[in-house]
């Protein structure tokens, strides 16, 4: 038994040894950073993005499993499985501050998401150039350029379940723009919008902006033209304790990265792992690699 | 727009060199969420089993309820599961999964013991066996191969079942398949297909091959 | 508008009680009437067509004492299908195809789900008839055929049916996937209950589910036991009748559809 237990202690000091070397000397110690994923591309790719990166900086990083979307995230967050998020400042209010008014000016939405964080112990950082907004994609040859024009047209909506209950989606289609839809159905969020949408089952998607089918299936996006879409920057969101543990260093270095990240390069890794179907790792190592962050 | 092809076919086969890692764990997950609830169904359903045996008008009881704990939708269950503070936690899998098993293995179990003619009951305790030796001597291996039974039904429904916990990201090759139907990619979606078939019927030969081993007497009877 | 919204999304804080008492709640094109219809004309359908396709294959082959390894493998198979898998692969190859969500994919995906079930409680069924029963028809005459249809079917039946009730229940407790495949049915409950974070849609909707569920069981059981053969029925009588054995019939009902499964083991 007495052995045994040295062979435990051993094998914890060795534990504890190998936890030090590995880490830069520069980093205090500290909390490992749980990150993961919303169970679509983009965000894989982008949880991988902030992941590797902060990894290369000498910071413990653990990428779970991508599962579930905002709201799994963001309970999550609250209740300390996970100490970092990524996610789109307009959902984030929409899901933190449903009765606040929605914006397309991301700083306004800033504004409110920051206080909603605030109170679950949480901070959000700067929000990234690059924006993935909602899409009203109708096929290539609808007769219409802003979503105003579709108003009397009768069309077939297809959405995700959360859409019909949003105002800064099918209610406001509804109530700010008039639409008449002939009928709705309801379709699981990603790539079997744009398959629905070619087999003429619906005749409108909401979608979002950076999806690479929109190009490939040849379908147009309709302009907000009364602007009920919310501003959807990017912005990673930390728990406080990450902040206490690493202070600033952390915090300048994800937003210096947060800065890199733009419209274009959403759309490049989405048609690399959504057409291409590469591996979302792969493709957020490479990006790091071309930014020479890597 | 065409559906399989060259960059998204059925199945490419790099993919498993690729990702092998992922495959690995998924595997693992999937034999963990399979086998960890079919071990705790199957205590439960021992026990459950046993107080209907003892209070013959429990059974009814307990069949209703675990057939009712049966017709819950999996999906619902761990959708319901997901939303209380277990979140995506491995219980929110774990407890469905383990509900699931309970109707299989209680029935199989109580058909066990039910299986023990009156007379071999009466001749064990005419020779003298104490109730507690008659049950390990002469009932449990006449129920064996009815335990066996449940235990290879279970198995295989769950290998399934637990595919369908990839919506909530805990399912083992589930989340492969889930990733597959995603991203409309078809290879992840035809390796967790496949794997989980194979995992099923290399499990169910295994239990097989448990039972015979078990139950020796039941070969040299029958040949 | 506000009617199609009503059955869209409700606000989170209504409770299960407001739900199901708001008339707006049943009715309409999304309404629980119209997704029960959906629901139980899909699930009676995919039952009846693995009923035609596994049955009398079956039968002929349990008769012919045929394909008993081969059928055991395939039917194993087939219940390590996952059917969420097949249904989502062949949604998209029913869109290309200009067939729609619906029904194809979720009734192709079901009826695979239930046919190896059906086949194999037919087969253990069949298989199990009485041989003196068999061999007496047999010295009476009756050719083979004869054999199949008025000796082993009727006295078959029971377990039979048995595989389909329990066949049936697990349909009804796996449709709700076609909701999250572009489909109706009751299933639209769960899946907005899930993407709305609404607790009270996705408990209502696994309560409705389960309620069909076990009101499946319920009929199909009461149906099972009014159909019995007269034979078979009296066979039963003849049997309870003798001592010893009384306590062993009553509860062979609640233990038969473990019964089935039971058999099961047997033939592989």
């Amino acid at each position: 038994m007495p052995s045994l237990l040295a062979a435990m202690l051993l094998l914890a000091a060795c534990g504890n040894g190998e936890d030090t070397a590995t880490g830069n000397g520069d980093i205090p110690d500290g909390p490992t950073i749980e990150i993961r994923g919303q169970d679509f591309s983009e965000a894989i790719t982008l949880a991988e993005v902030y992941a590797q990166y902060l990894e290369s900086l000498g910071y413990p990083v653990d990428i779970q499993t991508p599962a579930g979307f905002r709201v799994e995230a963001i309970s999550d967050l609250e209740a300390g499985t996970l100490n970092m998020i990524v996610d789109y400042i307009g959902g984030s209010q929409a899901q933190l501050a449903p009765d606040s008014e929605p914006s397309s000016d991301p700083d306004e939405v800033m504004e409110v998401i920051r206080d909603a964080y605030a109170d679950i112990d949480a901070t959000v950082l700067d929000y990234t150039p690059a924006v993935d907004g909602d899409a009203f994609v109708v096929r290539g040859d609808l007769e219409a350029e802003t979503i105003s024009d579709v108003a009397d047209m009768g069309l077939v909506l297809g959405a995700s379940a959360q859409c019909f209950e949003r105002p800064q989606c099918f209610i406001g289609f509804t109530e700010v723009y008039g639409i008449e839809f002939a009928d709705t159905q309801t379709i699981e969020f990603g790539p079997i919008l744009g398959e629905a949408l070619a087999a003429e089952e619906v005749d409108a998607v909401v979608w979002n902006d950076t999806a690479p089918q929109i190009e490939e299936f040849g379908f147009k996006v309709l302009e907000d033209d009364l602007g009920i879409f919310p501003a959807q920057n990017i912005a990673p969101i930390l728990a406080n304790e990450l902040i206490e543990a690493y202070g600033d260093d952390l915090v300048d270095a994800i937003n210096e990265l947060s800065a890199m990240i733009t419209t274009d390069d959403l759309l490049a890794w989405n048609f690399e792992t959504d057409i291409e179907f590469r591996e979302s790792d792969d493709v957020a190592r490479e990006w790091l690699e071309e930014q020479g962050l890597l | 727009m065409i559906l399989v092809t060259q960059r998204n076919p059925v199945l490419r086969w790099s993919y498993f060199g690729e990702q092998w890692d992922r495959i690995q764990a998924a595997i693992g997950e999937h034999l963990f969420l399979t086998l960890t609830p079919v071990a705790i169904g199957f205590i439960l359903s021992a026990v459950l089993a046993g107080i209907g045996l003892r209070y013959r008008w429990t059974v009814g009881p307990i069949t209703l309820f675990a057939a009712f704990l049966y017709t819950i939708p999996s999906v619902a269950f761990f959708g319901i599961l997901r939303t209380t503070p277990l979140g995506l936690s491995i219980y929110t899998v774990l407890i469905p999964l383990t509900a699931f098993t309970i109707l299989i293995l209680v029935t199989n179990i109580l058909d066990g013991f039910r299986a023990v003619p009156a007379p071999v009951r009466e001749a064990a305790d005419a020779m003298g066996l104490s109730p507690v030796r008659r049950l390990f001597t002469v009932e449990v291996p006449v129920a064996v191969p009815y335990m066996i039974n449940g235990l290879r039904i279970a198995t295989v429904t769950l290998v399934g079942l637990v595919a369908v916990a990839g919506i909530v990201g805990r399912g083992g090759l589930g989340n492969l398949i889930m990733e597959g139907i995603r991203r409309q990619f078809w290879t992840p979606l035809t390796i967790g297909a496949l794997l989980s078939i194979v995992l099923a019927i290399t499990l169910d030969l295994l239990f097989f091959l448990l039972g015979r081993w078990l139950t020796p007497w039941a070969r040299t009877a029958r040949s | 508008m506000s009617l199609v919204l009503g059955q869209r999304a409700i606000p989170r804080d209504t409770t299960l009680w407001e739900w199901f008492t708001d008339p707006v709640t049943w009715t309409g094109s999304g309404g629980i009437l119209v997704s029960l219809g959906d629901t139980v004309a899909l699930c009676a359908a995919v039952i009846v067509a693995s009923a035609i396709l596994a049955v009398p294959v079956s039968a002929y082959l349990a008769h012919r004492r045929l394909a008993q390894v081969t059928s055991a493998w395939l039917v194993n198979i087939g219940r390590a299908l996952p059917t969420f898998a097949v249904a989502a692969l062949l949604v998209p190859i029913s869109l290309r195809g200009g067939y729609g969500f619906e029904p194809w994919p979720i009734f192709i995906a079901l009826t695979l789900l239930t046919v190896p079930p059906m086949f194999l409680s037919t087969y253990v069924a069949v298989k199990e008839v009485d041989e003196a029963a068999v061999n007496a028809a047999r010295a009476m005459g009756f050719t083979e055929r004869a054999v199949l249809l008025s000796v082993e079917l009727p006295l078959a039946s029971t377990v039979i049916f048995t595989g389909l009730r329990v066949a049936a229940v697990q349909v009804v407790a796996t449709e709700p996937i076609r909701a999250f495949l572009g489909g109706d049915g009751l299933g639209r409950y769960i899946r907005d209950g899930i993407g709305q974070n609404n607790a009270t849609l996705t408990v209502g909707g696994t309560f409705l589910i389960a309620a069909l569920a076990g009101l499946t069981g319920i009929t199909l059981t009461a149906i099972e036991r009014l159909a019995k053969p007269y034979g078979v029925r009296r066979l039963r009588a003849d049997r309870s009748s003798r001592p010893g054995e009384t306590d062993e019939v009553d509860v062979t009902d609640v233990a038969e559809p473990a019964g089935s499964h039971a058999a099961a083991g047997r033939l592989r």
